[in-house]
């Protein structure tokens, strides 16, 4: 028999043992997910004291009496800045959730144009779904009486939307939320290939089954294959259970089902890579516990550069290079530009394919050399 | 009993083998025969070359020089074939505790590449050979010591293999287990499987193994049936004294001087060798015992154990830590 069926029959053997401790596996792989996504993924949703940077161009007293009561709202902490280039600086640096320039046309609306601009960031920590509205019901129940424009303007989203300012990362819905919900998938399902393939070599080598395999009439490679096509299946199921927490938490997928579809792609590709990196381990270090230490080395800093947490631009400059090498980056690029861009374009396509592909080859090209020496 | 056939039929023939790791001779130039349908015995203490020697016939080791004939095959050569004519089963008990009786054989038989209805009748045979038909169905993990030994024998051997080899079979089992491992042993070679074990119990290889090799430093310093090693040891009996320690010095000086025989003291038990039915030099012992007024615990005739040819050829039988370490079993370790 070749190849194929002894991979079938040692395949078959890993999937049982995986089904036996289902729920060791599915609960070490949930926690992960849950912590993060709920806590991190929830950071600064808090309702209350919203920063809010309002520019008076206006001058007027309707102006200051509209100040006055933004100010008066527990919900917001508004702060006056002089220029409207500040305020932004401000927003951009994350010191502020959103701006409000009062044109100095307020309340009147000039030639069709609002008279209130607001911008606000979704890239920020920060939860500025209670702000809009409360400043648009401000300014409608201030105005009632002197100006219709304002709450017509407020009434049609479209006028508003195009004053909003999001700064461009991910799409104009984009929220943090789904931003690390595309970080932690990856991660998820590096975790799932280093702790289900490569674990089970070494308890494997310690408890002797590695070597009743050599003496059974099989390719050692079918070892290995066995190994990683399992992790492989353990990743994606770990990423789906990642996916659906992130689901409950709120996260969407804004390219659908075929997102879906490429993300289960990419995530395959990261196992894959991490398989081969984890046989490589695997091959060097008779120990559990070493194994265990040596792929948190491995793949936490890949995961901290990868930008799960915050843009990979946002790292230091010296650390960028990393962040540029880290494959994990692409997965994290890719996942992201699928959840949160609505699709993926066609260059991020070649450029994440080829990173992936080219960790793989480094992976498997080593496993493979060193496995071979190992049973020499 | 003892076979003295020619080379023929031998089923393993082991020509010139070395087997280095760096500086360290783990094999230094072994030849060995092993005959059909035999069982065979490889004692030696801690890293003597035991470990690394199986390994070599298994093929997980590649010589350094020398080959190995297996059934007319060349082990390295024709890899795969030699495979499916052995059956392994090492100290440790190797079973997958996530995994039913069943599915244990059902792995190891499609490992060896039966499939359909053979795979199913092996299976079954196995379950009852392993009186485990009951459990089938039952985790591994959930089986008593005795219960994954015998469902491992039969892991090892759902292929038929010609030779069965066997590495430390019954370390760890408690008296009962050991004497049922003993027995499937010899129903195993009775029904023309040979068998090759290693083991630390020199009784186990003086009851079951009809050859016996002793292996030291890598190489071979005894090899030829139970009664034969033993002669080397002594033509005749020995004479086994018990007594308090502190008669034990004034027991040897008397056995060494007034009757001249060689003595050997361990603790509280002295050895003297002495001619074979030699019965009358018990009473002679007993009476200058006597006459020096030293009280004993007790005296008896015997003849020569595996314990006296093993420790007369290899030394002592423990080996400090220092040799342990360049052991082959850590050798290999080492090499991962």
């Amino acid at each position: 028999m070749g190849i194929f069926g002894d991979t079938y029959t040692l395949l078959t053997r890993e999937l049982i043992i995986f089904k036996a401790n289902l729920r060791t596996n599915l609960i070490r792989s949930v926690i992960f997910p849950i912590v993060i996504i709920f806590f991190f993924g929830n950071i600064s949703a808090s309702t209350f004291n919203i920063g809010i940077t309002v520019v008076n161009y206006a001058n007027n007293p309707q102006a200051s009496s509209f100040i006055n009561a933004l100010t008066s709202s527990k919900t917001l902490q508004v702060q006056q800045v002089t220029s409207q280039s500040s305020a932004i600086n401000m927003l951009s640096q994350g010191k502020t959730s959103v701006v409000l320039v009062i044109l100095p046309s307020f309340p009147n609306k000039v030639n069709g144009n609002p008279s209130i601009d607001i911008y606000y960031s979704n890239s920020n920590f920060a939860n500025i779904g209670a702000a809009i509205p409360l400043i648009q019901s401000t300014a409608q129940s201030y105005n009632a009486g002197i100006s219709t424009n304002i709450l017509q303007q407020q009434n049609n989203n479209a006028v508003l939307e195009s004053n909003v300012a999001v700064v461009p990362l991910y799409g104009t819905s984009s929220s943090y939320k789904v931003f690390l919900v595309g970080g932690i998938l990856a991660m998820v399902a590096a975790f799932g290939t280093v702790f289900g393939g490569g674990i089970s070599i070494i308890a494997d080598r310690q408890l002797g089954v590695l070597k009743s395999f050599y003496i059974a009439p099989i390719n050692k490679k079918t070892i290995i294959f066995s190994k990683m096509i399992s992790g492989v299946i353990q990743s994606i199921i770990y990423m789906l259970v990642a996916l659906g927490i992130g689901f409950i938490d709120g996260a969407t997928i804004a390219m659908g089902v075929l997102g879906l579809v490429w993300i289960i792609l990419l995530i395959m590709l990261v196992a894959i890579g991490f398989a081969g990196v984890t046989t490589v381990i695997a091959s060097r270090v008779n120990k559990v516990e070493v194994y265990a230490i040596l792929a948190q080395v491995v793949v936490l800093p890949m995961w901290f550069l990868s930008g799960a947490f915050f843009p990979a631009t946002s790292l230091p400059s010296f650390i960028q290079p990393f962040s540029t090498l880290d494959p994990m980056t692409y997965a994290t690029q890719g996942i992201r530009d699928v959840m949160m861009l609505g699709y993926y374009p066609i260059q991020a396509i070649t450029t994440d394919i080829t990173a992936l592909l080219i960790f793989i080859a480094f992976g498997l090209i080593a496993s493979a050399l060193l496995f071979k020496n190992y049973v020499d | 009993m003892i076979n003295m056939n020619k080379d023929d039929d031998n089923i393993i023939e082991i020509k010139n083998l070395i087997k280095t790791f760096g500086s360290f001779i783990a094999v230094d130039n072994v030849s060995l025969n092993i005959e059909r349908g035999k069982i065979f015995g490889l004692l030696g203490p801690n890293g003597a070359g035991k470990t690394t020697t199986i390994s070599l016939v298994l093929g997980i080791l590649k010589p350094t020089s020398g080959a190995i004939v297996i059934d007319g095959l060349d082990n390295i050569k024709d890899n795969e074939l030699v495979k499916e004519k052995i059956g392994f089963m090492t100290q440790e008990t190797i079973v997958d505790s996530d995994l039913t009786a069943y599915e244990n054989l059902k792995i190891a038989g499609k490992l060896y590449h039966l499939k359909g209805e053979a795979l199913e009748a092996a299976i079954k045979n196995a379950l009852k050979e392993a009186d485990l038909e009951a459990f089938a169905n039952k985790k591994a993990g959930s089986f008593s010591g005795g219960m994954k030994r015998r469902l491992y024998l039969v892991k090892s051997m759902i292929h038929a293999p010609k030779i069965l080899i066997l590495d430390e079979p019954t370390t760890g089992l408690d008296v009962q287990n050991r004497v049922e491992m003993w027995k499937r042993i010899d129903d195993l070679n009775k029904r023309g499987v040979t068998v090759i074990l290693t083991t630390q119990y020199l009784e186990e290889a003086d009851r079951l193994c009809n050859k016996i090799a002793i292996i030291d430093h890598g190489k071979i310093v005894a090899h030829g049936t139970a009664s034969e090693l033993k002669k080397q040891v002594s033509e005749g009996s020995v004479i086994e004294i018990i007594a308090e320690t502190n008669v034990v010095e004034q027991i040897v000086k008397l056995l060494r001087t007034k009757l001249k025989l060689e003595v050997n003291v361990e603790d509280e038990k002295i050895e003297a060798f002495v001619a074979k039915d030699d019965i009358k030099m018990v009473s002679k012992v007993a009476d200058a015992i006597y006459k020096e007024k030293i009280t004993i615990s007790s005296i008896s005739l015997r003849l020569p154990t595996m314990d006296d040819v093993f420790i007369k050829l290899t030394g002592s039988s423990i080996r400090d830590k220092l040799e342990e370490q360049n052991s082959d079993r850590a050798n290999i370790m080492i090499k991962r």
